[in-house]
Parts: C-alpha cells; structure tokens; sequence
C-alpha cells in the first residue's frame, strides 16, 4: 500500500512478553520441583506478634504444629525473591538507559561501594553511637542525601570524562571501577561501617502484616516506571536511542550528542546510589567490598531484557524483568538444592542463551518481513 | 557449452527486486562487462557470483557443473575471486602478512616470516606490481590495494575474477597500468567480469557486454556488434527526456545564504558565493574535490573552518551544528546509512529526528503530533512504507532517501543542502526526487545541489558552481552549461582555442 491509504495503526509487539513467559515457566518449574517443607505453624497473638501453635497430644505433652509449605510458592520467599532482585534491578534500569545509548557502564558495583561507605559514614555520626546522636532524623536526610549525590557525582566524572576526553566508555568505566573502590577502601581502612539511626533503618524495613518487606520492591518499580517513561516517551529518551542507532546521524539532526552521553551516565551513577540507599537501611552496614561484581549481574540483567550492546534498543522493564530472570536463576539454585558453586556456570549460560535467542527472534521478524514484502 | 551461464537468477532485498529472472553466459577467457544505471543490478550480480549474497532462486553453473557459492571462500575454492574496495584486507597487517593471511607459511608453528615475505613478492612480481610487502595495508593508495587483491586472486588459483567499478577511484595513470594487467590476466586465460559504467573503459577493454536494467537481464551482445548510443539506450531503456524544472520560470528572491572566502586546512579555499530565495545552485566537480566538506562546513560540522558565512544578513557561527540548524539550514547527506538515518529506529522516529524540540510539552513527545507530522511528509512525498512504523532499515533506497529529506522538510529549513540526493535510488525515486526538489524551490526553498551526476546538476540548477581541488574554478549560468564545458572546468583542462 502506499501512505496515501488510511492509516495503519500497527502496534509494537509487547516484546517483554518473551521474558515473561520464561519467569512464568521458571516460576512453575521451582514450584513443581522445589518440593515442599514441614515448618511449625505460626499464628498472631491477640498483641499482634507471631507466635507457633502447638496442640496437646495423647500423652499430654504439647507439642509442635507443623505444616506443609511449597519452597518456592510462599509469600515469605517471594518477598524475599522481589528485596534480592530490587537492587539489581534499579541498577539495570540506569544500566539501560547507558546501554541504549550505545555505551556500557562497569563502575556501577564500585559507585554503589562507594556511596555506600560515604552514605554510612554520614549515617554513623548521627546513628545512637555517633557524635550528632541527638538529631537523628536531619542525619537521616543527609545521610540520603550524600549517598545519592556522590553516586550522581561519579557518574557525572564518568559521563564527563567520556565526553571530554574522547575516551571509550569501557575504558573510562574500567578505570573508575577500581578507581572508586579504591576510594571506598581508602576511607574505611576496609573497615565496616554500621550503627545508623533507628528511624531510618525502620522505615526500610518496614513490613507490611504478613511480615513482608516491600520498600525495596517499590523503589524498584518506581525507578522502573520513571525510567520507563523517560526512554519511550521523552523527547530526552528518544535522544538517547537515536544517538544509540547512529551517533552522526544524530549529531547531523542537531541532536547534542555530549549531553545526552553526560546524562545517561548520570542516570546510572543515580541508580546504583538508590540502590546502595536502600541496602544501607536493610542491611544496615556497608564496607568497601559492597557489590562487587554487581556490574556483572546488571548488565546480564540489561541484555536478558532485550538490551543490544550495539545500542538504540532496550527497555526499562525489559531491564526489571531481566532483573527477575537472573535472580530466580540464583534461588532457583538454592531451592532445587543443586550446588551453590554451579550458580555462576548457570547464569553465564543463561545470558548467552538469552542473547541468541534475541538474535533468532531478530532473524525470524526479518525473514518475515522478507515474506511479507515478496508477497506484495 | 558456455564456460559460465547464469540461468533465471533472482534475488531480492527488503523492498527492491535487485535481480529478476536474469539469464546470460559468458566465454571462457574473456573480457565481459556488466552495464546498466545505479540500481540495475549488476553489482549484485557480481557479488552473487563471488558467494557475497546468494541468489532467492535460479542457477550458476560453471563449466557444466551447477556451483552455489555460499560466501565468498568458497567462491575461492571455485575458482572465482572479487576485487572491490569494500571487503578489503586487513589494514593493520602488512602487505605480506595479508597476502598469506589464509596459509601462512609456519616452522614449528610459528609464522616464518622470511619465507612469507618470499611468497608474497613471488606473487606481486607475477603481477609486476612494485610494492615493498612489508608496508601496512592502511598507508597504500586504492590503486596498490587493488593489485595486492589482484596478486591475492591470482595466488589462490582464481579462474574468474570479477571487477566491480575498478577505476572508480583510480587516477588516469593508475587505470592505464590496471587495463595493461587485465590484458595480460586475459592472454593467461583468465575470464574477468567487468562492472562498470564507462563507455571508454567498456570499449576498449571488452569482448562481450551485457547490459541490466532495473533488475532484467536487456541484453547480451560481442561488443563488435554494438556502440556507444546503442549501449545506453538499452541501460535507459528509453529517449533521456531533460526535465525542465519549473522554478526557472520564476525569479529568485531575496538572498538568504551568502559565503565569504569559507576555507579549511587541507580541504578547500576560497570558497564565496551566494544563494537566493527559490534558486537552484550546482554544486560539480570530481570526487575529492571538496563539494560534501563545503557543505559539511556550511552546515557546521567542520570546527577548523575559517571564513564567513551569512544566513539572510546576520552572520553565522562556524563548527555549531546547531546554530546552523537556528538559522535555518538543512543537509542531507551523501552517505544516508551513516549520516543520514537512525536505521534502528522507524518512518515516524526518523522524520521527527530534527524536530523534536517542537514536538515536545514538558518534556513528552506529543505523540499524536508527531504521528501527523509523520504522516503529512509520508504522504507529500509519497513514501512508500507498509506503515509509518515500519523499520527504515527495511525500506527502499528511494523511500529511504524520501524519509531522510522528510526530517529536514518537517523543520521548514528555509536553506537545504542536498549531497548526492539520488546516490543508490532506482530510476523512478530519482526522477520523483528531482521533481520534488524543483517544487520545493517554486515554494521559496533555496537549495544547494551537490552531485557526481553531472545531468543531474546541470537538469536542475540555475547555476552552476564547478570546483576543482578545493576551489572554485567556474561559475556558470544556465544557458552556458555544456557537458564538455564543466567537465574541462572540473578537470583543469584549458578550453580548446575557439
């Protein structure tokens, strides 16, 4: 047809459906083969607390209650499977936002140490123990604050840095992946460093009545849907794809290249700041070896959820739904009792598994396409 | 028998039938060409030949026997071997080095170097190409990097080489010394595929020609048997008609562009001219000789330019990309896959690429904005897509080219400056293409033409610009424009005594 015809109104093909089939089929698979185990029951007391039930048997005695529960298929392990997959999955969305536009970011587990340690730092002085116990709740803000701002200051020097200096962003990123470690180290002595204001350690953890903790979970969504929008929605996100598609063409449509580079490292320095944010109010500690190798499992997260190394492709919810494949893959592990040390076989496997499969469904739309045209 | 015959081959790319039913045989040990305009074909042909693609359907067979060469080693293995300038060697290794790239000569499986350096002058002396093997392939000039994949064809058996466009880039005594080399791999036996489209080189070198259009196969003739007009007369298929553009009719308008002594190191100098509201100016010349780097200047993307440029009386900031984009000019570039489009992205994204900023509230694109715009230069220009968001990359050529002068027509440029506007687009784009831009000028838009075409530029121009080594070296009105003429300006030719 020709454009003069009515409009075809053609809607994209909802590509994370693929990775949500396999979540589906993992999901079923740990529940079929994850088995089940006898755990006392518990019950709420009239005060609100958990306590176990217990029955007098035969004899008299009391006695435990047990009952059966899925290893998998339980609210306890699910909410455990959303607070462990929260932190990568942040980190995956400002991993996307690099990877789209045609870079890669390997500092993101050395800026999460390292805002990690400073945010502590912050935290400590103004935690029970500190200098500025008194006023807990400024020092909470703050503590926010410098955690989140110097992981967007060290994406700034990366962002900057591959700008100014023409320099590869694999390069730049290598650099400052020790670099900021070694910050990190510096300042603590390789100490840890614990102790922070109740207020703000309560607020993380806070549970809902069944006893899961949902705050990580729901700045994960949050980032997932902001990311989200800003990608496919904001003239700012389409900049970022276009300079992913073709850099010079960008550069020839007026586009400013250097700052939408600036930008997307910004993005992910903020992301792996959120991230440390929250594993500070979890964990509650953070030494210089936090997150190591968390570079690894962010960009595997990114690539599983459809982003293309060679840039202008990739979503933010693919990123989160990545997220979710990787970390299953590492319960799944436990749960299915296959030896801890097979993991890192496993999840190598799985990210190059995902990547061909991206290729074939790539290769198969073309071909149809071929089709279609030969057709007409 | 026929040494090698081509029976009903087919082969199409999203969008365009590059090839349709083609069928020919070619002798044994001769010289035969391959004709026919941009798009006809024929350089999938020879790529189809060298195991580059493989054809949808139909048969090769080489004496006797059917061959279905899947890429281009086992086209080797055939006996067939291609020389052009994009699938190169190596260029950080030496000569000798790409020269024994496939078998290097190993002493306990280390590579020995002495006796590859050996091998490797043995087969450029076969050739009598003088070149020193241990220079890297980058620091050699078109013409040595063809002998060295000559050299390399020879050393690996070939039986047929095919050329694609050899002289495109070779100086006049560079292709004197190639046509010498072809007449002697032809009185060794050998059968080479000519591609090319000059009549000269075709006459002077060839047996046989076979001439494509548009995909067909038209003819298949000894050259004895044809000449120069003939020969085109098949490759057009019909009389060249000269379009007399419309916007002649009209005066042009006020002045919107002007230049003054534009220069960059290296490049070109001296480069002043203006260019006025609904006017045509022509930008001729050889390639190198600094018509796309004027432009790209003009345009702001050269930060090492000196000289002025004015947009409708107010001066403009060299090197600012968009300062040039404010005042309101646009270029389309030369190269459309690496300059001009965003080929990941669709129709709609690409049109808007420019645009943007006046598409936007807070921030958000408007989408339905976006999608009118989209759909008011698709149908102006009469896109042929399946839908506004189909992938650019599956379109053709033309349709490509449409979308990529869609994005500058979406900004209302006022000033558009068009390089090679029909590079690799079929016959009927072009002519629409050339209707387009005449139109576009009846509507005010001032426009600058840069083309090899040298029809092409003196069809549509007003004026004409010929620039020679980076200078201007004639300026010529509408009714001086004479083929022999501009091409003696572009050559620096004295013209013959009157």
């Amino acid at each position: 047809m020709t454009a003069t015809a009515p409009p075809v109104r053609t809607r994209r093909p909802f590509q994370e459906g693929g990775l949500l089939v396999v979540i589906l089929v993992l999901g079923v698979v740990l529940t079929v083969f994850g088995g089940s185990v006898r755990v006392p029951k518990l019950q709420r007391t009239a005060t609100g607390e958990m306590e176990r039930v217990f029955t007098t048997n035969a004899a008299g005695e009391k006695e435990l209650v047990f009952e059966e529960r899925n290893k998998f298929l339980n609210s306890q392990s699910l909410a455990q499977l959303a607070k462990d997959t929260s932190f990568i999955a942040i980190m995956a969305v400002g991993a996307t936002f690099v990877i789209v536009s045609g870079g890669i970011d390997l500092s993101v587990g050395a800026i999460y140490a390292l805002a990690s340690v400073l945010g502590a730092m912050v935290f400590r002085r103004f935690g029970p123990e500190g200098a500025d116990a008194a006023s807990g709740a400024t020092g909470a803000w703050l503590g926010a604050l410098t955690c989140i701002g110097v992981a967007t200051l060290a994406g700034f020097a990366n962002g900057g840095m591959i700008v100014a200096l023409r320099v590869h962003p694999f390069i730049i990123t290598l650099g400052t992946m020790a670099i900021f470690r070694g910050v990190a180290f510096v300042i603590t002595k390789g100490q840890s460093i614990g102790g922070f204001p109740e207020g703000f350690r309560s607020l993380v953890r806070w549970e809902t009545a069944s006893g899961l903790s949902l705050v990580p979970l729901g700045v994960m969504v949050l980032v997932a849907i902001v990311g989200g929008l800003y990608l496919s929605r904001l003239a700012a996100g389409r900049r970022i794809y276009a300079i992913g598609g073709n850099e010079l063409a960008s550069r020839y449509s007026g586009i400013r290249v250097e700052r939408v580079k600036l930008s997307v490292f910004i993005f992910s320095g903020l992301t792996a700041g959120l991230a440390a944010l929250l594993s500070l109010g979890y964990y509650g500690g953070a030494t210089s070896g936090d997150g190591q190798g968390y570079e690894l499992n962010v960009i595997a997260a990114a690539v599983v959820g459809g982003a293309s190394l060679s840039g202008g492709r990739g979503t933010a919810l693919g990123a989160l739904l990545g997220a979710f494949v990787i970390q299953m893959i590492s319960t799944g592990i436990v749960i299915l009792g296959i030896d801890q040390n097979y993991s890192q076989i496993i999840i190598g496997t799985v990210v190059i598994v995902a990547v061909l499969l991206d290729q074939l469904n790539a290769w198969l739309a073309q071909r149809g396409f071929a089709a279609r045209a030969g057709r007409t | 028998m026929a040494f090698l015959a081509f029976t009903d081959l087919t082969k199409r790319f999203p969008g365009v039938l590059a090839l349709d039913g083609v069928s020919f045989a070619v002798e044994r040990g001769s010289c035969h060409a391959l004709m026919g305009e941009n798009g006809a074909g024929k350089s999938t042909l020879g790529k189809i030949l060298a195991g580059v693609y493989t054809a949808d359907t139909g048969a090769i067979q080489l004496d006797g026997q059917r061959i279905q060469p899947a890429n281009p080693l086992a086209a080797r293995h055939l006996g067939i071997a291609m020389v052009h300038q994009e699938l190169a060697f190596c260029p950080n290794l030496t000569v000798a080095e790409n020269l024994c790239l496939g078998d290097f000569p190993r002493r306990f499986g280390f590579v020995n170097r002495a006796r590859m350096r050996e091998r490797a002058r043995a087969m450029l002396a076969e050739i009598e190409a003088a070149l020193d093997v241990d220079t890297p392939m980058s620091q050699l000039s078109t013409a040595q990097e063809q002998m060295v994949q000559i050299a390399a064809a020879l050393g690996s058996g070939a039986r047929i080489i095919v050329m694609d466009e050899p002289t495109s880039s070779l100086s006049v005594a560079e292709s004197e010394h190639l046509f010498t080399l072809l007449a002697q791999l032809r009185q060794r036996g050998l059968t080479v595929i000519y591609v090319s489209h000059r009549m000269e080189e075709i006459f002077r070198l060839c047996d046989a020609v076979t001439v494509l259009r548009d995909g067909r196969h038209v003819a298949t003739q000894p050259i004895s048997a044809t000449n120069h007009d003939a020969l085109i007369h098949q490759m057009v298929g019909r009389e060249v008609v000269a379009l007399t553009p419309r916007h002649l009719e009209r005066e042009p308008g006020e002045e919107v562009l002007r230049v003054e002594h534009l220069a960059s190191p290296g490049k070109f100098e001296g480069i002043s001219f203006a260019l006025r509201r609904g006017e045509v100016l022509g930008f001729a010349g050889l390639v190198g000789a600094g018509r796309s780097e004027i432009a790209q200047a003009i345009f702001g993307l050269d930060p090492r330019a000196t000289g002025r440029v004015f947009v409708r009386g107010k001066e403009l900031p060299l090197g600012d990309v968009n300062a040039a984009l404010a005042a309101g000019l646009g270029l389309l570039p030369e190269d459309r896959k690496r300059l001009g489009l965003v080929l990941s992205m669709n129709c709609r994204e690409n049109t808007s690429l420019a645009t943007l900023p006046m598409l936007t509230r807070l921030g958000f694109v408007r989408r339905r904005a976006e999608q009118a715009l989209a759909r008011k230069y698709a149908d102006r220009l009469r896109v042929k897509t399946p839908s506004l968001e189909t992938g650019i990359a599956g379109l053709s050529g033309g349709n490509q080219q449409k979308v990529a002068l869609a994005k500058w027509l979406a900004r209302q440029c006022g000033i558009l400056i068009v390089d090679e506007p029909t590079r690799g687009v079929d016959v009927g784009a072009k002519a629409e293409i050339h209707t387009l831009l005449d139109e576009l000028a009846c509507q005010g838009l001032a426009l600058l033409v840069i083309s090899s075409e040298l029809p092409e530029v003196m069809n549509l121009s007003r004026r004409l610009l010929v620039l020679r080594a980076g200078r201007i070296s004639g300026d010529l009105p509408r009714h001086e424009f004479t083929q022999p003429g501009i091409l003696r300006l572009m050559a620096g030719v004295a013209a013959p005594p009157a």
